[in-house]
């Protein structure tokens, strides 16, 4: 009698044991994670996959990194399969993704535009937050940026030279600028330009802070009122306007200064949602991604932000305690 | 063959399957656009100077391989040397480097910055964002194929006729200008045609070394990015139509020529 009690209660045991192995192995994150990311977080991301990858070894993050508009596209024109998309400024999730390819976007970092050089750049050794305009506007000298019509670095570029004019009361300044601005200087995204200045084939280009802290550049860091960094200045940034390409060709739109503000979100048919989930956990963590973008020269909202409380009950549970609702 | 036995049907249906493989997605690109956007794509002018600039360049490419690469193929196709391997494998060299890399590697020699560089800028030449720029990136790319399709092509000519030739008192130039490039034309064009191909399709190093002046892949590119398939898919089809009828051009009076020899 006793013997068959011992039986029967080793077999619940065992049946419970094997239950939560089976639960763990469906709860358990695996296999391919896929993300579209802007040129802008390659660095930092590739520290966060490494960090991941240790956490969920079943799973394998696969990123693509282009232009924040590319990136786009390649979810709705291409039909891609994505789990993941962080664009450079969140504006093109709100543009292109929602409300058919996505349903939230959370806003998780800054970052401000510096005028890139190396030690070869003509003029390098006099150049400072003081001169840096005289200096572009000077003859033989290239610089550059990237397109605005495909890459948010780009217009934000313009944008800060709109504001210059504005902030160091130099009417004229922008045409001034642009006219000494070949087109052959521009290029599809701002990582591309690093490697012209590396070759020497440029003397100045507009990036972003964290690209510059990433590949070892120096940079000239402008003063708040025209880096487009800090959103408390964001009334004086919405004077800057830029017109780039619209729908379709021959159409226009304006994109309005404001700060420069990155947006990530899940594609809503996510073929991996239980790894995406499990990613942006990490990521949005304060300890966690955010520690790294912070580390890389890139400021994070902490915590992230939502617009509304609205948007907030869309994104998945897991993710409700990292957010905050601030518009 | 004989077409009772299994292995010609295998050969068959392996060769039909590779064909559908070429055609299927490139029907289906050249499909999907609607007649209107063919016509918006057509009346675009940015669009035609695209797609005139990559074939103006692309000739050019070819044209500067004609002229540097015969005599290369030619050495080659007769004369053994120490190395000769070694040459062979630096030529095919260009096919195999990724292209991002072989744009950034021309710009960091003829760029500027080197001595290279200098050089030429002050003899006015600019190769960053410039139609000599993209000129030097495609003949770079397209280069090997010419050099191998002339090779063979000297290769395939019996090296008794330029004996005799040469026997009756030709000097080596006349002999090679009367016999042998004649007797090679077709082979040569061959290549030019093939090295002109690559040149055309060629994206990841000339975005590199020059986005502006656009040639058609990069406004492919561009347009795909900033208004989506809808706009970029037009400007692909008219890309490759315009292509593909001078190529079978070029074939076709080709195969005439090689009657009239």
């Amino acid at each position: 009698m006793k013997k068959t009690k011992f039986f029967s209660w080793a077999i619940v045991v065992l049946m419970a044991a094997g239950l939560l192995s089976a639960a763990q192995a469906f709860g358990e994150p695996q296999g391919k994670l896929t993300m579209f990311h802007a040129g802008s977080l390659s660095v930092p991301f590739k520290a966060m996959e490494k960090t991941f990858e240790a956490k969920y070894p079943k799973v394998d993050l696969q990123r693509e990194a282009a232009g924040s508009q590319a990136c786009a596209r390649k979810v709705t024109d291409l039909k891609k399969p994505c789990d993941i998309m962080a664009s450079a400024d969140y504006k093109v999730i709100d543009k292109l993704l929602i409300p058919n390819y996505a349903d939230w976007n959370v806003r998780f970092a800054t970052n401000q535009l510096v005028l890139c050089y190396t030690e070869k750049s003509k003029d390098a050794n006099q150049v400072n937050k003081d001169n840096w305009f005289q200096i572009l506007a000077k003859k033989g000298i290239v610089w550059g940026h990237s397109d605005p019509n495909l890459d948010p670095c780009g217009y934000r570029a313009l944008m800060v030279l709109q504001l210059a004019e504005k902030h160091y009361k130099q009417p004229g300044l922008y045409e001034k600028l642009l006219a000494n601005r070949p087109k052959a200087n521009i290029r599809p995204k701002s990582v591309e330009l690093v490697s012209l200045l590396q070759t020497g084939n440029m003397d100045y280009a507009w990036e972003y802070l964290s690209v510059a802290v990433q590949h070892g550049l120096k940079y000239i860091l402008l003063p708040d009122e025209i880096n487009l960094g800090n959103y408390q200045f964001d009334k004086f940034y919405s004077q800057a306007v830029v017109k780039v390409t619209g729908k379709k060709p021959g159409t226009f739109m304006e994109m309005k200064g404001g700060s420069v503000t990155y947006g990530i979100t899940m594609i809503k048919n996510a073929p991996n949602r239980e790894a995406a989930v499990a990613f942006l956990k990490y990521m949005l963590d304060p300890q966690g991604g955010l520690k790294v973008l912070k580390d890389q020269g890139q400021p994070p909202f902490v915590p992230c932000r939502i617009p509304s409380a609205k948007m907030k009950a869309l994104i998945p549970g897991e993710l409700q305690g990292l957010v905050e609702v601030k518009n | 063959m004989r077409r009772n036995e299994l292995f010609f049907w295998m050969t068959v249906s392996f060769s039909l399957l590779i064909m559908a493989f070429i055609l299927i997605p490139l029907i289906r690109m050249m499909t999907a656009p609607s007649f209107s956007g063919l016509q918006e794509a057509f009346r675009d002018e940015e669009v035609m100077r695209s797609i005139w600039l990559s074939i103006y360049t692309a000739g050019w490419a070819a044209l500067i391989s004609f002229v540097l690469g015969t005599p290369l193929a030619y050495l080659l196709a007769r004369v053994d040397f120490a190395g000769k391997r070694l040459v062979e494998s630096i030529i095919d060299l260009p096919i195999v480097i990724p292209h991002p890399v072989v744009g950034i590697a021309i710009l960091g020699v003829a760029g500027r910055g080197s001595w290279v560089g200098e050089i030429l800028a002050d003899l006015g030449i600019r190769i960053m964002g410039s139609v000599t720029g993209i000129v030097t990136v495609l003949t770079f790319v397209g280069l090997p194929f010419y050099v191998k399709a002339a090779k063979e092509g000297f290769e395939s000519i019996s090296p008794r006729l330029e004996r005799v030739s040469r026997n009756l008192g030709a000097s080596m130039f006349h002999t090679f200008f009367r016999i042998t490039f004649p007797l090679a034309w077709r082979s040569l064009f061959i290549g030019l045609i093939m090295c002109a191909a690559r040149a055309i399709s060629e994206f990841g190093a000339v975005v590199v070394v020059a986005y502006h002046p656009m040639i058609a892949p990069v406004m492919i590119y561009e347009r795909f990015e900033a208004y989506g398939l809808k706009y970029s898919q037009p400007v692909a089809v008219w890309l490759v139509s315009i292509c593909l009828l001078l190529f079978l051009l070029l074939r076709f009076l080709t195969l005439r020529r090689k009657i009239e020899i």
